[in-house]
């Protein structure tokens, strides 16, 4: 007999995921992914200046701001075909860099240890012999003793309290928790250090984008950054040393804290790595252009289809024909109108809403499909198509980690393994390792290119009379991005955003096709299906952000989930 | 040693009322001079990068839109208690939910957090995509201004009043000039 389970964190104005999974004999029998809150906001950007969009399109999410100011100004300039000074390229790849680097620490640390770390282990702990198993294994010098103490210590006052605080929802004592109470510990004690990394790499956009959350220095065609090597006001030598010193700071915890964690907490769960691939197909764009007319980068992008590493297909750049010409999205079950999968340039986004129909319509979220397939995206996918079509720097720190991986839990993890919940845990700190690296050679290629003596940042953007369409795309910390605008005469006729958790979230499409988190979730064994932590535990692998619009503050406690067992 | 200050204004700009935090904050931006230590923030609509911008202070103002059923345009203060009452959300499906409760519990938990904490909610009227501030939120942003500089007062921080233009809304166009438009027209 099969049990549905709905998972539905309720906020005050809609705007959050649910999951309604069937449960047969402990394991997930069927999966629905969806979204419960409109998602209109491109059209609020009809008739604007294209110059503007950037500043309305940051407004989107409140998370992943920067990532949608970058697309924006790219899907100009791409209908444009508008170069951008080789200055502002890598001004813009340092701010999407640290703030890749802030939230892939924020998203392992802050929201999924706690998946797999069980803090009422934590008192059993002897520090001693945490501190101890950690010098095996990192040359992190905040791994003292002391320093676990006082971390052992707060969760003991809380303990203590009889208040929980920040951990009064946890599945404590879950079968499915595992770790030794002095990796817990360890685990614990980086959760609290990574809140100040993640700030530092948060500063270094702030420092270059003027405010943050919200940058304010973007233009089409470039940057508003004033460059003067010796004056206080502009981006000086000054400035520049200190977003190094930042810089370094993160890249040494990313190295070894975050990548040292995440493979330590894997080898520990290896049968995480047979659980939870689900769609196999992924698509990733390229990032992080070197030079002025992006035809050089730094993170490779690609399609691979059915798993088959090997078949790989790269795209040569960040808006390739193949990939232009491949997107549509399908609204068979989400509550728009239309009748066949459209592209974005032709999207429409009207509403239909009816009740929530596991059969019919049950989502705000679209089916973008490639090429009318369901596809994967995020840093696993970005890691694997690097690593298909051998990227050094992407195999340097994947067989970094895997070989991490392989020595602790003493199996032979191949990239295959990646194919699964851990895989995208693994792949976002490889990911954030490559990123460090990158942080680092891109402060020195800006440093390296004033220092000839070009301090140009913007190219003026000119519009024809006549339409123009464009695409900006980013590899945004949760996946592919893609903006796409319609100009006319100056003006925006059309624009669409196809967002990351859009492909990740999406609903069955018109062949019945599972979107990634659905496909994922099919065959989860659950220890207690009452507590479903090992849904949440892939559904939180993907770093879902849904809840991008709406904020609004509910004294009243409705602020509730449910899980409801039927 | 000035005391560290951060007001923040919360809520997404492109849904009508939601907008009234952030509203707020560029009426203060543009009004107000502070005394050194004090932010003044758009914080728009965080997820637990809201910790970032909480930890290391004394005192933490916000401004947000709040359900609380009160009449539309009603300014009601909280303080940490009010805030809390509830706990963090039972699941975090979506981690990056709306977050104040969870993130003030983290700086708490790190010994980071503000002392003093004042949550000025402004109960909405409409949320509609791409509207413009009712007026009813527009009237009540002037009176969230008010407690605002009540709650400076009461934490002995100097401010003075500024003459300034008004700061550009979001609704307007944001560009100073035209786009330059060329080539054949058709």
């Amino acid at each position: 007999m099969s049990k549905r389970i709905t998972i539905d964190p309720i906020t005050r104005i809609e705007g959050h995921l649910r999951i309604d999974v069937e449960v047969e004999n402990y394991a997930v029998s069927n999966a629905w992914a969806s979204c419960t809150m409109w998602r209109g906001i491109e059209t609020i950007l009809r008739d604007r200046d294209p110059r503007d969009a950037w500043m309305f399109t940051q407004r989107f999410c409140g998370v992943c701001t920067t990532v949608h100011a970058m697309a924006s100004v790219r899907a100009v300039e791409d209908a444009l075909k508008l170069p951008v000074p080789a200055n502002a390229q890598y001004i813009r790849n340092l701010i999407l860099i640290a703030h890749a680097l802030h939230d892939h620490i924020v998203h392992f640390y802050q929201l999924s240890t706690l998946d797999w770390v069980d803090i009422m282990q934590i008192p059993k702990a002897d520090p001693a012999e945490a501190s101890k198993l950690a010098e095996t294994i990192s040359p992190w010098t905040r791994n003292s003793r002391n320093e676990l103490k006082a971390a052992q210590d707060k969760v003991k006052a809380v303990a203590a309290s009889g208040q929980l605080g920040i951990f009064q929802n946890g599945y404590w004592g879950h079968p499915a928790m595992r770790l030794s109470p002095e990796v817990n510990l360890l685990a614990f004690t980086h959760y609290i250090q990574a809140l100040e990394y993640q700030r530092k790499a948060l500063q270094v956009v702030g420092m270059l984008g003027a405010k943050t959350p919200h940058i304010q220095n973007l233009l089409v065609g470039g940057v508003a950054n004033a460059i003067d090597l010796d004056s206080q006001s502009a981006l000086s030598m000054d400035k520049l040393e200190q977003i190094k010193v930042l810089l370094d700071e993160v890249v040494t915890f990313i190295n070894q804290v975050y990548l040292i964690d995440v493979c330590a907490v894997a080898a520990m769960y290896p049968e995480w790595f047979k659980i939870g691939s689900g769609v196999t197909n992924y698509l990733a764009v390229p990032d992080l252009p070197l030079d002025s007319n992006a035809l050089a980068y730094d993170l490779p992008g690609g399609v691979i289809m059915h798993g088959d590493i090997g078949g790989v297909q790269a795209f040569k750049t960040a808006s390739d024909p193949i990939f232009r010409e491949s997107v549509t999205e399908d609204v068979t079950h989400a509550y728009y109108q239309g009748d066949k999968p459209l592209h974005p340039w032709q999207g429409e986004t009207e509403p239909q809403f009816t009740e929530w129909d596991g059969e019919k319509k049950y989502s705000w979220v679209k089916s973008p499909r490639y090429k009318g397939q369901p596809m994967q995206v995020g840093p696993l996918a970005q890691v694997l198509v690097g690593y298909a079509q051998g990227h050094p720097l992407t195999r340097k720190y994947a067989d970094l980690a895997l070989g991490q991986v392989s020595a602790i839990a003493k199996i032979n993890a191949t990239p295959a393994v990646m194919h699964s919940t851990l895989g995208r845990h693994a792949a976002r700190a490889i990911r954030a390792g490559m990123l460090g690296e990158l942080a680092q050679k891109h402060w020195q290629l800006l440093v390296d290119n004033i220092s000839k003596g070009d301090l140009s940042v913007h190219n003026e953007p000119v519009f024809p009379w006549g339409e123009v369409e464009g695409v900006g795309t980013h590899e945004a910390p949760r996946g592919t991005l893609s903006h796409w605008v319609l100009i006319k005469g100056g003006k925006i006729k059309n624009y669409q955003a196809v967002v990351p958790s859009t492909w990740n979230a999406s609903p069955r499409d018109e062949n019945g096709a599972h979107g990634p988190y659905e496909a994922s979730l099919l065959h989860t064994p659950l220890a207690r299906p009452e507590e479903p932590l090992e849904v949440l535990r892939t559904v939180h692998s993907f770093d879902p952000c849904m809840a991008c619009a709406c904020h609004t503050f509910d004294p009243s406690g409705r602020q509730i989930a449910r899980v409801k067992v039927l | 040693m000035k005391k560290k200050i951060t007001i923040g204004g919360i809520g997404s700009v492109l849904l009508g009322d939601d907008g009234v935090g952030p509203f707020v904050a560029g009426m203060l931006e543009a009004g107000y001079s502070f005394e050194e230590g004090v932010t003044v923030a758009d914080l728009g609509t965080p997820g637990l990068d809201l910790v970032a911008h909480l930890s290391g202070i004394d005192a933490l103002i916000l401004i947000d839109s709040v359900a609380n059923g009160a009449a539309p345009g009603t300014v009601t203060l909280y303080r940490k208690e009010g805030i809390l009452r509830h706990g963090p959300a039972p699941v975090r499906m979506d981690p990056h939910s709306p977050v104040l409760s969870e993130s003030l519990l983290i700086a708490e938990l790190t010994g980071e957090g503000p002392q003093d904490i004042l949550l000025i909610g402004i109960t909405g009227e409409q949320y509609e995509v791409g509207a413009e501030l009712s007026e009813t939120a527009r009237q009540a942003a002037s009176n969230a201004v008010t407690e605002v500089l009540a709650e400076l007062e009461r934490l002995n921080v100097s401010y003075s009043k500024l003459h300034a233009e008004q700061f550009s809304a979001w609704w307007k166009p944001l560009a100073e000039a035209l786009p330059v438009i060329a080539g054949p027209k058709g």
